[in-house]
């Protein structure tokens, strides 16, 4: 199997290097043969000549595509095996030995797959061939366009599959005799998310590829207009989609798994998937300046390759063992591997950049500070000023072991001075940015639109202030206090008054629909969504992200307490008191585990028990908590089993009150959703043409760009 | 052995996929100055759409409204001006 294995992917290598070259051959050629009018072309001869170049150059062309469409099967098949080789115990792969084991259940038998260096490579390679697959499988949207595309997108399966035939081979043969049982795989990638998280991550990561190869293509090509942006739009929200998914069930895992009680700890390999998505976020936003108005097609350029260029340097981050995290893979040789790509395809798109610019050049300018464009721009320097405070936090320790010689981290604390107000910017923004008109507002177009929900918001922050502390959670709110109270307290007004001009926004335009249809509101609103679902869902994702904010505020009022529980004791936290009853052990063939048995009462009241866990694995021979979490929208109660008193047997329990947790997990549920519909095409509206009774009028005269 | 002929046969599969291509190429249609401009028509007749919607929701005031529909209308003029001087042929006239 291992054999057939390292011949797939040995095919796949070359079926993508063949792509690459016959596409790139084929598309000099292409372009050679459909240059303007010169000298030989006037000679019958010559043009007989040039029209069989074209028509070689074609079937080259198409040759390519098949080669590309072809690789997928060759890493389908070589990631099959893989898995096979996991389900059927061949510990003779180095790889299954070091990532597997025989009492390994089965769902983790397949996350094999991406446990470790090279399955994880193969399995980025699988999602990229499959990612181009689909593109190829597509071209007929524009061929010439799609071509491009699909030389750049088989530029970046060389790299990866050179790195799989040749780096980090997960078919590698053990050296020796064959282990009876394998090392099994790390405790803490053994919980359920872990088998979705790694490949919604990576759907995210590689998925950025494909907006970066039309990019790049339509830069090469100069390619005249929007349409890109357009045929891109999907892949790059889907690829948000995976990636905003990826990340929070990354934080959802650590909040799970890992036992500290928290979600997001900026961690570097937090921080590597955190920045692709922020420039990723901005690039949403900013396109559809370029769409609708012909502007920032430079910084949208610029914008796809930072996202991509990101996505790989967070690889290069996890990779190469350059920055130590948790989540990091071992340290190895690859790195080298991915610091030079980088280095490639900066200079790959600089050069394009530096040579076509000229065919970005923007349609219109930006006439006013109160205006939709602008209020996309300032988002937009607010997402890459975040992204840049995040890629220095986390290169801080490298760039400061090489110029004093001592590595200094840098925690929480400087990260959040920038990202709270940062994001409390963003909030305005949020709502500010719908409620303004395209080019310009005026001063009594932002009373009409403005009053109504600051008046709500400002409402909302004072119910929050006058409220009595004894309600607990966010009630009560004591600003002056401390500036993480203020902090919250503006995060939660400001997402009021993000949710109340959403809800205007919907508001207003179902009334025009129920005006012309004579619907109920809400019938009207579902059909306002349904005509621009791409706008609808939009503002359906920003309530969503506010519904997040309103839960990561909810870390100012957070507490913890810990203490040694034996039969009888009793903890109190907020307005729960813990009871042990009992504590004890367990076995399975996998693990050996302690558990304690903790009844739960909420002002004197019993409301259940729970039951924290920690096991010892015994393939890998590492511990893991497993903490038990009552979630409720105000509040969790997370519990701990920290571990057990030599002396006398009892177990130290930790116990957690983190407020408005779940609002978060809500939160990206709602984003999903709205970028589901954002996704749903558009039902088709009454189409006017207004401008045509000018036409006469007008003077014919150049358009913006385009050759 | 048996990987042996199985990679084989995988081979000439894939060779034969690759290079045999009968019958006519898929090329799509050439892209011109003339769709490239129908396609910024198309994106501001949808500005259009949005103003005229956002105007009767109550988000423009009318001096706003009239001020923008103006503009973009000229700018639509101005397209549709150069699709039809690219549609007549190059030295034609009205």
């Amino acid at each position: 199997m291992a054999e057939l294995g390292s011949f797939a992917l040995l095919l796949a290598l070359a079926l993508s290097v063949y792509s690459f070259l016959a596409g790139l051959v084929a598309l000099i050629y292409q372009k050679s043969a459909t240059q303007p009018a010169s000298a030989a072309r006037t000679l019958p001869e010559s043009a007989g000549f040039a029209s069989l170049l074209r028509r070689g150059s074609e079937r080259l062309a198409e040759t390519s595509r098949r080669a590309g469409i072809a690789s997928f099967g060759a890493v389908l098949l070589a990631s099959i095996i893989l898995v096979i080789c996991a389900f059927h115990d061949d510990f003779s792969i180095a790889y299954i030995f070091h990532h597997s084991n025989r009492d390994l259940p089965g769902p983790y038998k397949f996350a094999v797959l991406w446990s470790g260096q090279e399955g994880s490579l193969l399995f980025w390679s699988l999602l990229l061939t499959g990612y181009a697959f689909v593109l190829r499988l597509r071209y007929k949207t524009d061929a010439r366009l799609f071509a491009y595309a699909s030389v750049v997108l088989a530029g970046v399966q060389i790299f990866f599959l050179s790195l799989l035939n040749f780096a980090a081979h997960p078919f590698a043969i053990m050296q020796g005799n064959i282990p009876a049982d394998g090392n099994g795989l790390n405790p803490l990638l053994q919980y359920p998310e872990m088998v979705i998280h790694p490949p919604m991550l990576y759907l995210g990561y590689v998925g950025f590829t494909v907006p970066f190869a039309f990019a790049l293509g339509a830069l090469i090509m100069k390619y005249p207009g929007e349409k890109w942006i357009h045929i891109t739009r999907r892949w790059t929200m889907v690829t948000w989609a995976f990636l905003t998914c990826g990340i929070f069930l990354g934080a959802h895992w650590a909040y799970s798994v890992l036992g500290w009680g928290g979600y997001w700890g900026w961690d570097p390999v937090e921080n590597a998937s955190l920045m692709p998505w922020l420039t990723g976020t901005a690039f949403l936003h900013s396109v559809m300046m370029q769409e609708k108005r012909g502007m920032l097609k430079v910084w949208n350029m610029w914008l796809v390759f930072a996202t991509f260029w990101l996505a790989i340097l967070g690889t290069f981050l996890t990779r190469s063992g350059i920055i130590s995290s948790v989540h990091a893979f071992a340290q190895s040789s690859i790195g080298d591997w991915f610091a030079w790509f980088l280095v490639l395809t900066l200079g790959v798109f600089l050069f394009f950049f530096i040579k076509n610019h000229k065919s970005l050049e923007s349609e219109h300018k930006l006439e006013s500070l109160a205006s939709r464009e602008s209020s996309f721009l300032f988002n937009n320097l607010l997402f890459v000023l975040l992204c840049f405070t995040v890629l220095w936090g986390t290169w801080f320790p490298k760039i400061s072991e090489l110029v004093q010689g001592n590595k200094v981290t840098v925690g929480a604390p400087f990260y959040n001075r920038v990202a709270i107000p940062v994001a409390l910017l963003l909030l305005i923004l949020t709502a500010v940015g719908p409620l303004l008109a395209w080019r310009k507002t005026s001063l009594e177009s932002l009373k009409r639109n403005f009053f109504w929900p600051t008046i709500g918001a400002i409402a909302v922050a004072i119910f929050l202030i006058a409220t009595p502390e004894s309600w607990g959670s966010v009630f009560g709110l004591r600003p002056w206090r401390d500036i993480s109270y203020f902090y919250s307290l503006m995060a939660i007004s400001l997402s009021v008054l993000v949710i109340l001009a959403v809800a205007s926004e919907f508001y207003r335009g179902g009334r025009v629909i129920s005006r012309h249809t004579g619907q109920g509101m809400f019938g009207s609103m579902v059909q306002l969504t349904h005509r621009n679902t791409r706008r609808y869902g939009g503002y359906i994702v920003h309530f969503g992200a506010v519904v997040v904010i309103i839960g990561l505020a909810g870390a100012a009022f957070n507490q913890d307490r810990e203490k040694e529980m034996g039969y009888g004791d009793k903890m109190s936290i907020g307005p729960y008191t813990l009871l042990c009853r009992s504590y004890t052990e367990d076995e399975s063939p996998n693990y050996f585990s302690q558990w304690a048995m903790i009844e739960v009462f909420k002002n004197g009241k019993a409301i259940g028990s729970m039951t924290p866990v920690r096991r010892f694995y015994k393939a890998s021979q590492q511990t893991s908590t497993i903490p038990d979490i009552r979630s409720t929208l105000n509040e969790d109660l997370y519990l701990v089993f920290e571990g057990v008193n030599q002396d006398n047997g009892h177990p130290i329990i930790k116990a957690h009150l983190n407020a408005l947790v779940m609002w978060i997990w809500m939160g990206v549920w709602i984003m999903l959703i709205g970028t589901g519909l954002a996704l749903v095409p558009n039902a088709q509206a009454p189409v006017r043409a207004p401008a045509t009774a000018r036409l006469e009028r007008a003077q014919p005269a150049p358009v913006a760009t385009g050759d | 052995m048996t990987w042996l002929l199985v990679a084989a046969l995988l081979t000439a599969a894939t060779l034969f996929y690759v290079f045999y291509i009968p019958g006519q190429l898929f090329l799509g249609p050439e892209k011109t100055r003339a769709s490239y401009l129908r396609e910024r028509k198309d994106a501001v007749y949808e500005n259009l759409r949005d103003l005229n919607f956002e105007y009767q929701a109550g988000k423009i005031p009318d001096a706003d409204y009239q001020q923008m529909k103006s503009s973009l209308q000229d700018e639509a003029a101005t397209i549709l001006a150069e699709i039809a001087r690219l549609e007549r042929g190059p030295g034609k006239t009205a």
